[in-house]
Order: C-alpha cells, then sequence, then structure tokens
C-alpha cells in the first residue's frame, strides 16, 4: 500500500505480531526510512506527531516550557534510535511510551518542586493567561476557575491513571494502544480509565452542576 | 453489557459500555440499547448523565500551541548530540533519565570493588598479625630460630660441663 504525504509516495509496513495484528502503519514506514538515512522522513514525522506529544506532555507535567523540552527529548530519542529500529508495534505506541517515560521521570525527579506550585502557573510561577474567548471579565474569571479545576482534578489523579485519561480522553486512543503504551494489560487500561473517571466524576461534580445552572 | 456494574445496583451498564458510551465510541445499535435502558434505569440514567457532564467539562482544557521554535531547537539538540564527544554524549543520556540504569550498575560495580578491596585488606592485615602471634613479641621468624639455636647451644654447653 502506498499514500502520498507532502508529495512523497510512502510504502505502508505491515506491524507485526507484537503489534496491531497486520494493520498498516505509514509512520512506521517512514521510520524505516529514517532507519536506511531518509532525514526527510523524520522531518514528516515530527511535523505529524509534534503536536500531540507535546499537548500529551504539557498535561502530563502542565508546564508548558517543560513540556516543550521534554517533547524534544521525545524526538531526540527517537532519533538516536533509529539505528535499531524494528517494526513491533504500532509507531504512535512506541513514541508514546516514549513520552510517557520521560514524562514520569521529569515528575519524579521534581515531586518536591511541583508540590507547592498551583497548576495553572509555569516554572517561574508566573499565572499564565489562557486565550481569551468570552468577552466579559467575570465570564473569562468563571472559565479561568474551571479550567483550574479541570487541571487540579486530573493534575492530582495517580501517575499512571493521569497517562491514561490523557490518552484516551484527548489523544482518543484505542485500551490497546495505551495498554501498549503503558505496557499492561488491556483489562488493566480500562480498570485503570474507569478508576479515574470515577474520581473525575467525584471532584467536578459540583461544576457540572453549577453547569447545568448557567 | 452485564459485569462489573452490580455494585452501583443494575446489572445493564458494565464500565467499559460506559466510558465508551460517553466518548462516542460505542456503535449505533448498542448506544441505542444504552439510551432505551436509561429511560427506565434512574441509576444508569444518572451515573451517564454524570460522566457525559464530565466528559464536556474536560474538554475545556485546550492547550496553547506549540511554539515556532520546537523545529529549530531540537534540530540544534540533534546537531549537538551528534558532534558532541562520547563523554558528553554519556553525560547527556545520564541527565536525560539514562542515569537510572548507569546508577545501578555502578553501584553493583562499587560493591564488587568494595568487597575486593575489604577481602585483601582482610589478607594484608591478617598476615603481620599472624606472624606476630607466631613469633610471640613481634620478633621475626629469623630471629626466633636464632633464639632457639642458642638456647640449643647453652643446653650442649651444659650437658658438656
Amino acid at each position: 500500500m502506498f499514500e502520498l504525504i507532502d508529495g512523497r509516495m510512502i510504502a505502508f509496513a505491515g506491524v507485526g505480531s507484537a503489534g496491531i495484528g497486520g494493520e498498516a502503519d505509514l509512520d512506521a514506514s517512514l521510520m524505516l526510512r529514517v532507519r536506511d538515512g531518509d532525514e526527510e522522513c523524520f522531518r514528516l514525522l515530527l511535523n505529524k506527531h509534534r503536536i500531540p506529544v507535546v499537548n500529551f506532555l504539557y498535561r502530563m507535567v502542565q508546564d508548558r516550557a517543560v513540556a516543550e523540552e521534554l517533547g524534544q527529548e521525545v524526538f531526540l530519542r527517537i532519533y538516536r534510535s533509529r539505528g535499531s529500529y524494528e517494526v513491533s508495534a504500532k509507531f504512535t505506541t512506541w513514541m508514546f511510551r516514549i513520552a510517557t517515560h520521560v514524562a514520569l521521570n521529569n515528575l519524579r525527579d521534581n515531586r518536591p518542586e511541583r508540590a507547592g506550585r498551583r497548576v495553572d502557573e509555569d516554572a517561574e510561577g508566573r499565572a499564565r493567561e489562557l486565550p481569551d474567548r468570552v468577552p466579559s471579565t467575570e465570564q473569562r474569571m468563571i472559565e479561568r476557575a474551571r479550567l483550574q479545576q479541570v487541571r487540579d482534578a486530573i493534575g492530582r489523579l495517580p501517575e499512571k491513571q493521569r497517562a491514561a485519561v490523557l490518552m484516551h480522553k484527548y489523544e482518543e486512543m484505542e485500551y490497546s494502544q495505551i495498554a501498549g503504551v503503558l505496557e499492561c494489560s488491556e483489562s488493566a487500561v480500562k480498570s485503570m480509565l474507569f478508576r479515574a473517571y470515577e474520581t473525575l466524576r467525584a471532584r467536578l461534580s459540583h461544576m457540572a452542576m453549577a453547569g447545568g445552572a448557567r | 453489557m452485564k459485569r462489573d456494574s452490580d455494585e452501583r445496583g443494575c446489572g445493564f451498564l458494565d464500565n467499559q459500555t460506559l466510558l465508551d458510551y460517553a466518548a462516542g465510541n460505542l456503535e449505533a445499535r448498542r448506544a441505542d440499547l444504552v439510551r432505551e435502558h436509561s429511560r427506565t434505569c434512574s441509576s444508569c440514567e444518572a451515573l451517564m448523565v454524570e460522566q457525559a457532564a464530565m466528559w464536556v467539562e474536560l474538554d475545556c482544557w485546550v492547550p496553547e500551541p506549540v511554539s515556532d521554535g520546537f523545529n529549530r531547537a531540537l534540530w540544534q539538540r540533534i546537531t549537538d548530540s551528534e558532534t558532541a564527544p562520547w563523554y558528553r554524549r554519556l553525560l547527556e543520556s545520564m541527565r536525560s533519565g539514562g542515569w537510572r540504569p548507569a546508577v545501578s550498575l555502578a553501584a553493583g560495580v562499587a560493591f564488587v570493588a568494595v568487597g575486593f578491596v575489604f577481602d585483601h585488606s582482610v589478607e594484608r592485615t591478617a598476615s603481620p598479625v599472624a606472624s606476630a602471634v607466631a613469633s610471640g613479641w613481634g620478633m621475626t621468624a629469623v630471629e626466633a630460630d636464632q633464639v632457639e639455636s642458642s638456647l640449643e647451644d647453652i643446653q650442649l654447653l651444659r650437658l658438656i660441663e
């Protein structure tokens, strides 16, 4: 199978038994070309996955500057391991596994530092400006408070539950893929997600009620 | 759909169905079944409403765009890492989390080294102690032989006398 990307015809790679059962994986094909020295294919992968990877890292560590630095670390690791790359799983599963490791390492290394920081502050402790979508000041403050509570509710989840929720909710990944990233069974992912959403339902229930009253 | 929902008092909705329904990932026929059931089951309906409301709340978290300099900074890091000497690459990989296995390895090597040094220092300290004990008051083996032969000479002289 072939697909035209940025004016280049790219052949698909079949994913082996450890991956998603013979499904064609264009990204894996691109990575194989990177392994063979085609840097342009790395640029294609970077441009395609940069936003989801950085957004995932941002929601994990809740600091934009750190998330971008970690995002670069993820792609640097992908580039460095190009020589030994084998198609054993879906490319995005492998990539998010690296991203999750990088994020968890960062969270563990900076745990005491983070403890006292509000989740809407950046590394320098400044409050982050939120996108200005509503004209009224009051409405803006309400939106800001809502966002703060959502970030806080997610930020207080255990690290693996947080990663699972972010991949499921925001990256729309399937259970099998999340299981591949977190290196656990699909049923473990489902129960992890259910527990996490249960916690989030409880933490955000007052907002839903307020939203219903609005 | 029956499974792990007994604790919620209804045997119809399981966890995965609830998650998939709220995420819009349930196939149309099953989604209709869930909707139909929720009309007659207040506990499931309440749970579905709660889950759906939470799902909508989570949508308000939209990240800021990735900065323009992201690719440039990455290529700079790639270039730096490719041209850096081996010891700097090692340091870099240690800084980026690769230090964990390195620390374990270093701890293992240090443990073996300490064991080796300790073992040899015991041997080294054991030999002077052993020789001191053997020679009585800290004399060497040669001196002991000389004393012994002198005593034998004295004894022989006494016998001759």
